[in-house]
């Protein structure tokens, strides 16, 4: 950029600070005290004292998500935005391709009411709802936690086990497998059917996919973003079919097309519950 | 005494260590902060050692997915701290609070004029629902979301108000000018009929609400709009981070 250029840089960056310093004035007369911004300060991944969260190079680890202390997440997991895993007190481990989904809380317990303190084991695959609590547990492989549940101390949910939504489940409870438990507090509802057992695994698989787009985005430095945008306004008055009668050929830009992975398929199966 | 003196020692030294570490990749690379890790062999898990642990950047409110990307009306509130991913809307006068996850990236997530999703809430929408149904999330005109609820793929009519940490799950729908208690479950597929008042886990019909508490439900709607007002009017249209930053990275003897 020429001296022009600079000129004009430098004249924007006094008309920004003196409309800052309007603010500012605006502030002070209105009595509130005049708010710093600073930079984010939020730590995605942070030691407490010594220990370290060990996260393998496949997680996508959401940039608001919070991994502290002693927590190992195996390939292909994913920390969804807002997760708190906060392995402080005891360890938390994650296995491979298990997402916890966003608003969660995973804890641990240094003691307990009972005396003995469990660190908190997920297993592979396993998929935990939104917003679940998540408190010194063991969740083995192919689980499902449902959204807003709760799993209080020393909890095992077996394998292809499912917590539905909303439960509370007590402390010491054993969830057997292939049986859905649900309710305040929770109890025995009905046992899983097969397709559901395996939509469990399916519904790990679609997240894992997911969240290498997440990441993919998250990681994104400013001018790719800036790119992407003009791209995204260019091309959103016109898209693929809108001149394709006059043999136009338009084509979307790759950066701006979702792999075909995360697009749902088209089935002709119906099954009679929901599809996660 | 030895074991605090021990502790104090590995702090200082791990916090020495990470800051020269900082020091030198920040002067080689602006944005991306890369920590030599020492993989523990510890089963499968093999760290990365460009995996960013802090980002100034912090967490972006509006994550564009593929050729969607999430819209805010001009006079919406959308506090900082909320993450809209997808295909989101965001019509005019509604307002989402702190710490809310708005997830369209499998369907679509709207949120109807003067609507207001609170605290910490998790709306997601997922490929297919139950009943059949589109399974996108649509929460219409005059809807108070309570805090901590968690919505999935569910529609919310015009006038409702959602209490605190309710759980909707897919395909249910909530007729309009009802009202569900804080703490209620529905489970998928369930239908509130229009003006009454359910609540319990799972959903329990309570009562039939009045003419007047029905009046009050847009009401309560409307206030938490002028609430978002001065929310709004306290963040200026462009922060003022970029000074911050620009000051760090000078200190730090990188062009700016």
């Amino acid at each position: 950029m020429g001296t022009l250029g600079r000129v004009i840089y430098t004249v924007g960056n006094w008309i920004r600070g003196s409309g800052q310093a309007l603010d500012r004035v605006g502030s002070r007369l209105q009595g509130s005290p005049y708010f710093h911004e600073h930079i984010s300060r939020h730590r995605t991944l942070m030691n407490v004292f010594d220990k370290s969260p060990l996260v393998d190079k496949d997680v996508f680890v959401a940039p608001s998500a919070s991994v502290i202390g002693d927590v190992q997440i195996g390939k292909g997991s994913s920390i969804w935005y807002g997760v708190v895993l906060r392995g402080d007190v005891n360890n938390i481990s994650v296995g491979t391709g298990t997402n916890i989904q966003d608003n969660s809380l995973v804890h641990v317990a240094k003691t307990n009411i009972s005396g003995n303190v469990k660190p908190t084991i997920i297993g592979d695959n396993v998929t935990v709802g939104h917003s679940a609590v998540i408190h010194g547990c063991t969740v083995e492989d192919d689980s499902f936690v449902g959204m807003g549940a709760t799993l209080l101390d020393g909890v095992v949910v077996e394998k292809h086990a499912m917590v539905a939504a909303g439960a509370l489940v007590l402390q010491n409870t054993r969830i057997p497998s292939g049986e859905v438990w649900g309710g305040n507090p929770a109890k025995f509802m009905r046992k899983l059917t097969d397709e559901e057992i395996e939509y469990i695994s399916k519904s790990a698989e679609n997240y894992i996919n997911l969240a290498h787009i997440h990441a993919a985005e998250n990681t994104k430095s400013f001018d790719q973003i800036e790119v992407e945008r003009a791209l995204r306004k260019k091309y959103a008055n016109k898209d693929e079919d809108y001149d394709s009668m006059l043999g136009i050929v338009r084509e979307t830009p790759a950066s701006l097309v979702l792999p075909d992975n995360v697009l749902p398929e088209k089935t002709s199966v119906r099954v009679p519950t929901t599809h996660y | 005494m030895a074991t605090s003196l021990a502790r104090i020692s590995r702090r200082g030294i791990a916090y020495a260590l990470s800051s020269n570490l900082i020091r030198r990749s920040f002067a080689a690379e602006a944005v991306v902060l890369k920590t030599t890790e020492v993989p523990k062999p510890i089963s499968e898990v093999t760290p990365s050692p460009d995996r960013v642990k802090w980002d100034y950047r912090g967490q972006r409110q509006i994550i564009p997915l593929g050729q969607w990307l999430p819209k805010v009306a001009v006079d919406a509130y959308v506090a900082p701290n909320v993450v809209l991913a997808g295909q989101v809307t965001v019509w005019d006068g509604s307002s989402v609070w702190n710490g809310a996850v708005l997830r369209g990236d499998l369907n679509k997530i709207t949120l109807g004029f003067c609507s207001n999703v609170q605290e910490r809430c998790v709306v997601h929408a997922a490929w297919s629902s139950p009943t059949g149904l589109p399974a996108e999330t649509l929460i219409d005109r005059y809807v108070t979301v309570g805090a901590y609820s968690l919505l999935r793929s569910c529609t919310i009519e015009p006038e409702c108000i959602i209490g605190q940490h309710s759980i909707l799950m897919e395909g249910s729908l909530v007729e309009t000018r009802s009202i569900l208690e804080a703490g209620s479950v529905l489970p998928p597929g369930r239908r509130i009929p229009s003006g009454e008042l359910w609540g319990g886990n799972p959903a329990r019909f309570i009562r039939t609400l009045t003419n007047e508490e029905t009046l009050e439900i847009p009401k309560l709607a409307v206030a938490i709009n002028h609430l978002s007002g001065d929310y709004f009017s306290e963040y200026l249209p462009y922060s003022t981070v970029y000074l911050e930053v620009e000051k760090f990275k000078k200190s730090l003897g990188i062009a700016v």
